[in-house]
C-alpha cells in the first residue's frame, strides 16, 4: 500500500501532471518539476503583469484568470499559461499645448471601441487586481479621466481585460491614458516649479570638496 | 538558503505574545561611529568570511570581488570567434540593452534627438526591477532643503569614496528628472496645496522622497512603456545580449542578441551601445533571497568586462532590511522603506525596538541580523528567523495610513492571508541592489569608447550604501544623459567593423588563470529555472 504523502499535491500545469510540495507558487512548481519556463515571467512579485494564467480548481467548473507568481499550488489545480499575443498597439500623439478638447478628440480617435461597451462584465471578472474595469471605462469615455485613472492605480498592464473584451476595447491602455492626461492637464506641483526656477537662476550650487 | 539563526522564539509563541502598542521607546539609541562600524563588520553580509575573492583576469585583476561574481566575470563566452560570420545583421544608430527605467529613458531621449533606436530586453519591456520599486524618488524640492544637503547625505551614507562629480550632477538634475517624468504623464502624491508630498529616506537629513503611494515604480514604468509605444523606438522582447562586439581599435560597435523565441542569434551593429541591464540579485549572493526580478543575473557587468570596461566597488551589495519571510510563498518579497519613513518600528521577539529605524539600510540590516543571531528573533523554521515590522503600532499612531499610503503592501499581505493593520509582518534582509558597477563619466560613458552604462549596472554614486529614492533618480537622470550624448555624438557614418576578436585576448587570460572551458557566462537565468541556452523557453519540454 502506498501511503499518501500529505505534504504534496497533484497539479496540472500547461497539460503536464506534477506532484509537488505544498506552499510553492505555480511558477516554482513548474521549475521544480523540470520545466524551464521563462516566457511570461518577470518580477515574480505580482506587479509586472507577465505571468497570466487560466485557472480551474478541483471540483469547479469556473475558469478564472490570475497571475501565476501569486498563485499557490493546491490539490487538483489545473493551470495554463496565457502568453501575450502580438496585437497592433494603439498609438497617439497628445497635442502641445494640451487641452481637454484635444484630449477628448484623441481619445475618440484612438479608442473608438470604448463607446461600444456592452457591459458584459468580462473585464471585471478577468482582472487579477480586482479593478472595476467596466465602470472605469464608462467614466473615461465620458471624459472623467481623473476618476477613471485613479481606479487603475493598481493596474499591472496584464491586459487580461483586453483579452476578455468581445468589443476589442483595450482597457489597460485606456487606464494609462487616463492617468497620463490627468497629470498633463493639471497644474505642475508648486514646490517643484519653484525649485526648478531657482536652479535656472543659479541660486543653488554643489560644492563637492566641502 | 542563508541560515538566519537557529535559536529564536517560535512564530506561534511570538505572535501570541505580540501586543499592538502605539508608542515604544528605543531604549539604547547607540549610533556612534564606532558602534555602527563594529555592527557592520560583525553582521553585514558584505563582511562575511569568504564572501569575496580576487579577480585573476581582466581590467580589475587583483581587485576584491564577491566570489559568485568572480565566477561570472571569469567565464568563457557562449560564442566562438568564428560564430559571428553567419549571423543575420541589423543596423541601427543606438542599441539600448535593457527594458527597465534606465533603458526606456535612454531610448526615448535618443529617439527624440532623431536617432534610430533599438531597445532589446531579456524579458518583456518593463519586466524589470524598476516596476517593483516602491519607495520613491529623491529630489531636493522643499524649502530648507538643497542639492548640497542631498549631496552631503549621499556622501555620508556611502562609507567609501564615490565619484563626487557624478553625485553632484545627479542631485542638481533631480528636480528636472521629476519634471520630465511629469511631462511623460507620471502621477505623484500631492498635498492639498498642490505640492509634491515627501517622506524621509533612512540615513537622509531631509524629507525629500516623492512617491506615488507604494507603487512609484509601477506608475513610472506604465508611463514610460506608453511613451515608448508612442515613439519610434523598435522594441525587441526576449532578446538578451550575450556578447558585445568591437572593432579593431577595441571600440564597442554593437552586440550579439539571442532570440529566446527561436534560439537564433542576431548581430546588431550600432554607433553606440547603452547598457542598462540592472543588477544581479538573482545570483543570490551568500545564498540570500532577493527582491529582484527573474532576469537580474549581472549580464551587463560580464559583457562590459569582457570588452575591457573598468568596473568598481564589486564587493559591496545592498541587503534591504525588510524582505518578508512569512508566509513562505512571500519570501524575499520586499516591503517598502517608506513604511519605516512613516514611522513603523522594528521589534525583536520580546517586543523591543533595537535600532533607530531610520538609520541607513546597511546599518538596519546588520542590526536585524544581529538580533536573530543572538536569539532574539522570531523563528519560522529550523534555520529561518526574523524580526517584526510593527505595522499595527503604526496604524494605532496614524489611523488609516496603511490603506491610504501603502495599498500594494495591503494587497500583497491580504493575498497571503495577513492583515498588516492588525498583525505585524515578519522580515529579514533580502538581497536588493548592486552598489558598484561599471566606471562611468558624466555622460554615462564607460571606459570603452562607444559603450555607455546607466543605472544599476554602473558604479560610483552610492559607495557601499544607497539611500532610498536615489536609484529611480539615477536611472532617469543618467538614462537621459546617455541617450542625449550618444545621439549627439554618434556620427552618421558607415557602421564600423563588428567582431568579437576581443575574446581572443580574454580567452588567453582565462586559459592562463586555468578557468575550465565549460564555464560560460552571462548565465541569463538562475539555475533553479533549469534554463539553458538552446532549450525551449516556454518550458514545454522537461529537462
Amino acid at each position: 500500500m502506498n501511503t499518501p504523502v500529505v505534504n504534496s499535491v497533484n497539479v496540472t500545469i500547461n497539460g503536464k501532471s506534477l506532484t509537488v510540495p505544498k506552499a510553492l507558487s505555480v511558477v516554482q512548481a513548474l521549475w521544480l518539476g523540470g520545466y524551464p519556463r521563462i516566457e511570461s515571467l518577470g518580477c515574480l512579485e505580482g506587479v509586472c503583469g507577465s505571468c497570466r494564467v487560466l485557472v480551474r480548481r478541483a471540483g469547479s467548473a469556473v475558469v478564472s484568470t490570475e497571475l501565476a507568481c501569486q498563485l499557490l499550488v493546491e490539490e487538483g489545480l489545473d493551470v495554463s499559461f496565457l502568453p501575450y499575443t502580438d496585437t497592433q498597439p494603439r498609438t497617439y500623439q497628445l497635442g502641445c499645448p494640451i487641452s481637454l478638447s484635444s484630449v477628448l478628440e484623441t481619445f475618440t480617435q484612438t479608442f473608438p471601441e470604448a463607446a461600444k461597451c456592452r457591459h458584459c462584465g468580462g473585464c471585471d471578472n478577468s482582472c487579477p487586481k480586482g479593478i472595476t474595469v467596466e465602470s472605469a471605462i464608462t467614466l473615461a469615455t465620458a471624459g472623467d479621466y481623473q476618476t477613471a485613472g485613479e481606479m487603475f492605480l493598481e493596474c499591472v498592464l496584464c491586459e487580461l481585460c483586453e483579452t476578455a473584451c468581445p468589443e476589442f476595447i483595450t482597457p489597460a491602455q485606456i487606464g494609462t491614458f487616463s492617468r497620463k492626461v490627468t497629470t498633463l492637464l493639471s497644474r505642475r506641483p508648486s514646490n517643484l516649479i519653484h525649485r526648478i526656477e531657482a536652479l535656472a537662476h543659479q541660486q543653488f550650487k554643489v560644492d563637492i570638496d566641502r | 538558503m542563508h541560515v538566519t539563526s537557529n535559536n529564536g522564539v517560535l512564530y506561534q509563541d511570538a505572535i501570541i505574545a505580540y501586543k499592538a502598542v502605539a508608542e515604544r521607546i528605543l531604549v539604547n539609541p547607540n549610533v556612534s561611529a564606532s558602534f555602527t562600524s563594529d555592527l557592520l563588520k560583525a553582521y553585514h553580509p558584505d563582511y562575511l568570511q569568504n564572501a569575496c575573492g580576487l579577480l585573476r583576469v581582466g581590467g580589475n585583476r587583483d581587485a576584491q570581488c564577491h566570489h559568485q561574481l568572480v565566477d561570472a566575470l571569469q567565464s568563457h563566452s557562449h560564442l566562438k570567434p568564428a560564430d559571428i560570420t553567419n549571423m543575420p545583421v541589423t543596423e541601427t544608430d543606438i542599441l539600448v540593452i535593457g527594458g527597465g527605467g534606465a533603458g526606456c529613458a535612454a531610448a526615448l531621449t535618443a529617439a527624440q534627438q532623431g536617432s534610430e533606436v533599438i531597445l532589446a530586453t531579456k524579458l518583456r519591456l518593463g519586466d524589470s526591477n524598476t516596476v517593483m520599486a516602491e519607495g520613491g524618488i529623491q529630489a531636493s524640492i522643499n524649502k530648507g532643503d538643497s542639492p548640497q544637503q542631498h549631496f552631503d547625505d549621499i556622501l555620508s551614507s556611502a562609507n567609501q569614496p564615490v565619484n563626487k562629480q557624478l553625485v553632484a550632477d545627479l542631485v542638481m538634475d533631480a528636480p528636472d528628472v521629476l519634471l520630465w517624468l511629469i511631462e511623460q504623464g507620471m502621477q505623484f502624491d500631492l498635498d492639498d496645496h498642490g505640492n509634491m508630498c515627501t517622506r524621509r529616506a533612512g540615513g537622509a537629513s531631509q524629507s525629500r522622497v516623492v512617491f506615488c503611494r507604494d507603487y512609484t515604480g509601477l506608475e513610472l514604468m506604465r508611463v514610460l512603456k506608453e511613451s515608448i509605444r508612442n515613439s519610434q523606438v523598435d522594441v525587441w522582447n526576449y532578446a538578451p545580449a550575450i556578447e558585445l562586439t568591437t572593432d579593431s581599435k577595441g571600440q564597442c560597435t554593437g552586440a550579439v542578441l539571442l532570440s529566446l523565441e527561436d534560439n537564433q542569434y542576431t548581430l546588431v551593429k550600432a554607433r553606440s551601445v547603452i547598457l542598462a541591464t540592472g543588477g544581479l540579485g538573482r545570483m543570490h549572493l551568500n545564498n540570500f533571497p532577493t527582491s529582484n526580478h527573474l532576469g537580474a543575473t549581472g549580464d551587463g557587468l560580464v559583457l562590459a568586462y569582457r570588452i575591457g570596461a573598468r568596473l568598481r566597488d564589486l564587493e559591496t551589495f545592498q541587503y534591504h532590511p525588510s524582505g518578508l519571510i512569512f508566509p513562505a510563498s512571500m519570501q524575499g518579497v520586499m516591503v517598502t522603506e517608506g513604511i519605516r519613513s512613516s514611522g513603523a518600528y522594528l521589534l525583536n521577539a520580546q517586543g523591543q525596538r533595537f535600532i533607530d529605524e531610520l538609520e541607513s539600510r546597511d546599518i538596519v540590516s546588520a542590526a536585524i541580523i544581529k538580533e536573530c543571531r543572538q536569539g532574539r528573533g522570531v523563528q519560522v523554521s529550523d534555520d529561518l528567523s526574523g524580526v517584526w515590522l510593527d505595522t499595527p503600532g503604526l496604524e494605532l499612531r496614524s489611523p488609516g495610513i496603511l490603506n491610504q499610503r501603502f495599498p500594494k503592501l495591503i494587497a500583497a499581505a491580504k493575498n497571503a492571508g495577513i492583515d498588516p493593520r492588525y498583525k505585524p509582518l515578519l522580515i529579514y534582509p533580502t538581497l536588493h541592489y548592486q552598489n558598484g558597477g561599471a566606471v562611468i563619466d558624466q555622460h554615462g560613458q564607460s571606459t570603452v569608447k562607444g559603450l555607455y552604462c546607466v543605472g544599476e549596472v554602473s558604479g560610483g554614486i552610492h559607495g557601499k550604501n544607497r539611500l532610498m529614492g536615489n536609484s529611480l533618480l539615477e536611472i532617469i537622470s543618467f538614462g537621459r544623459k546617455a541617450g542625449q550624448h550618444a545621439a549627439l555624438s554618434s556620427p552618421s557614418t558607415q557602421h564600423g567593423e563588428a567582431g568579437i576578436s576581443h575574446l581572443i585576448h580574454f580567452n588567453a587570460e582565462l586559459q592562463q588563470a586555468q578557468i575550465p572551458l565549460e564555464k560560460k557566462s552571462p548565465v541569463l537565468f538562475p539555475e533553479y529555472t533549469k534554463f539553458e541556452i538552446g532549450c525551449d523557453f516556454r518550458g514545454s519540454e522537461k529537462i
